[in-house]
């Protein structure tokens, strides 16, 4: 099982809940698994196209998947997932 | 206290004086205080799509709902997420810290807003647990144009702190 960590903007979606523990392979898999188990979730994170939001940022342990192999990014056990919207703000 | 050199101070506010009415933002890193580069960031606000506005709390998210998209980042800033990560990765290989994020108020006081202030915190949560350090706040204001001002805060349990921005020579 992997660990995803769950944003401020999305907890509504999990029952509030900041950690969450869903199974797979993969991070495709494991955004595939999350929004079986909470639907609508999948949406939230990624565009039309499948792709990752423009705003938003996924790491496995600290590393940014952009920099691994994307949403191919294999995971195993043990492994944590954060799911992290960028710095914003204003006035 | 804050070292920031003079050509970056000028440049931070010669980004916000760019994309005004636009905020702007960015990213600072260096090490031990003192800031050695800095990084402009897209505000992707004025392109995003009208669901993923609910990243923004209930107060800053009717405002928004209210305007169009362009002046959508008159009031609110949404770094790219790409480019973030794209600093993070130079600031890593570079052997520097993140020091800090900055953004513009185009028309008020160089404060945090309380939608600083609730993201700033949010950050708090996700930032401790992939080791990042803890980045400072700091604010352009071109509230009066012919004297930008730039403060950095320090927020910790939603309250900020001003610290002190002490200019450097290049």
């Amino acid at each position: 099982m992997i660990k995803v960590r769950i944003p401020t903007p999305l907890r509504p979606m999990t029952g509030g809940k900041n950690e969450v523990e869903i199974a797979g392979n993969s991070v495709a898999e494991i955004i595939d698994n999350l929004s079986s188990a909470h639907p609508g979730i999948k949406e939230r994170i990624c565009d039309e196209q499948g792709e990752v939001r423009r705003f938003i940022n996924i790491y496995v342990n600290e590393e940014d998947i952009r920099f691994l192999t994307g949403k191919e990014t294999p995971l195993k056990d043990g492994d944590e997932m954060s799911i992290i919207p960028a710095i914003a703000g204003g006035k | 206290m804050l070292h920031i050199p003079s050509g970056i101070l000028q440049d931070m506010i010669a980004h916000a004086r760019e994309l005004a009415p636009h905020e702007c933002c960015g990213i600072l890193s260096g090490k031990n205080q003192t800031v050695t580069e800095a990084y402009r960031i897209t505000n992707i606000l004025a392109n995003m799509a009208e669901d993923d506005l609910s990243r923004f709390d209930g107060a800053k998210l009717s405002d928004l709902q209210r305007l169009s998209p362009e002046e959508r980042a008159d009031i609110a800033f949404q770094m790219d997420a790409r480019e973030m990560a794209m600093a993070q990765r130079d600031i890593r290989s570079k052997d520097l810290e993140l020091l800090g994020f900055y953004h513009s108020h185009t028309s008020s006081p160089a404060r945090p807003s309380q939608t600083d202030i609730t993201i700033a915190m949010e950050f708090e949560d996700y930032r401790k647990k992939l080791n990042l350090p803890e980045p400072l706040h700091l604010i352009v204001s071109l509230e009066h144009a012919d004297r930008p001002d730039i403060r950095a805060y320090r927020i910790q349990d939603s309250h900020p702190t001003e610290i002190p921005i002490q200019q450097t020579s290049d």
